[in-house]
């Protein structure tokens, strides 16, 4: 079965969801110990998320997470940088809009393709 | 993905830097303390957090051994694991004590010394800085999900 544009925006969708909780999460640990900031391939998510969907296996959005291993670490072994973490966070957040707006195009012109015509012509 | 919303994620994250900032109060409201001869003095606190234990309650369906480049990363498991951060606990951190020559007071000892606290006001102040911004970091966090679920609703509403 090909992808329609509904799985690929839930998937879409679903990719931003769970990047934009591991971002949450680097934040709300950015004075931990030992910790190293993680973070999603959009790409990889993605394209794990669409196979995950078309073999109707369990949808599994954070498989390729991975360590970041960009930021300076510091002397608590800490490698999260609060203001990147917010920029990705907010970026994740204005693309997921994006694509709801995206989404809510597509259905609109697939309701209206659907609706009955009202004037019969 | 994880079985952890946002939200919780960042309520987590504002309930262990609360706790950060409420030993940095009792830090400071302290470091003026002295403290009679033969009595323990005041001793700073410092709070520490750690991640939300990796595999604790973690229901690992999605484990695919698929081959890819991502497979050796072990942060799987700690992804499908509950995020979020906790406070581990507190200790007292042990730099020395500050004596100070006072035969004056009520609290000196028969050298004439009183024994204050060990709080170094400067590390608290840093800390305190160090605390809010995360707070803050948090609570934008915090306001740009609630704005993009309530934009992302509206642009669903049926006109």
């Amino acid at each position: 079965m090909q992808v329609g544009f509904l799985d690929y925006y839930s998937g879409v969708l679903n990719v931003r969801e769970a990047r934009a909780a591991l971002l949450a999460n680097n934040i709300a640990n950015a004075d931990t110990p030992n910790y190293k900031a993680v973070d999603v391939s959009f790409n990889d998510a993605l394209a794990a998320q669409l196979d995950a969907n078309q073999t109707g296996n369990a949808p599994n959005a954070a498989s390729s997470a991975a360590y970041r291993a960009t930021g300076v670490v510091g002397l608590n072994g800490n490698d999260v940088s609060l203001d990147a973490e917010r920029v990705e966070s907010a970026a994740n957040g204005e693309a997921m809009l994006g694509a709801t707006s995206f989404l809510r195009q597509s259905t609109g012109d697939l309701v209206t393709a659907l609706r009955p015509n009202p004037g019969g012509i | 993905m994880g079985g952890t919303d946002l939200f919780d994620i960042v309520g987590s994250a504002l309930t262990a830097q609360d706790a950060r900032l409420g030993a940095i109060a009792s830090n400071l409201a302290n470091v003026d303390s002295v403290t009679p001869p033969g009595q323990q003095p005041y001793r700073a606190q410092e709070v520490i957090f750690a991640a939300s234990p990796v595999g604790d309650g973690a229901d690992d369906g999605g484990d695919n051994n698929d081959g890819d480049a991502t497979d050796g990363v072990d942060v799987t498991a700690a992804v499908n694991a509950d995020l979020g951060v906790q406070v581990a606990g507190s200790v007292e951190t042990n730099a020395p004590p500050v004596t100070k020559y006072d035969p004056g007071s009520p609290y000196a000892d028969a050298q004439g010394n009183v024994t204050g606290s060990n709080v170094s006001q400067v590390d608290q102040m840093v800390d305190l800085i160090d605390s809010s911004n995360s707070y803050a970091a948090s609570v934008a966090v915090l306001q740009q999900a609630s704005r993009i679920d309530q934009q992302m609703l509206a642009s669903f509403q049926v006109s």
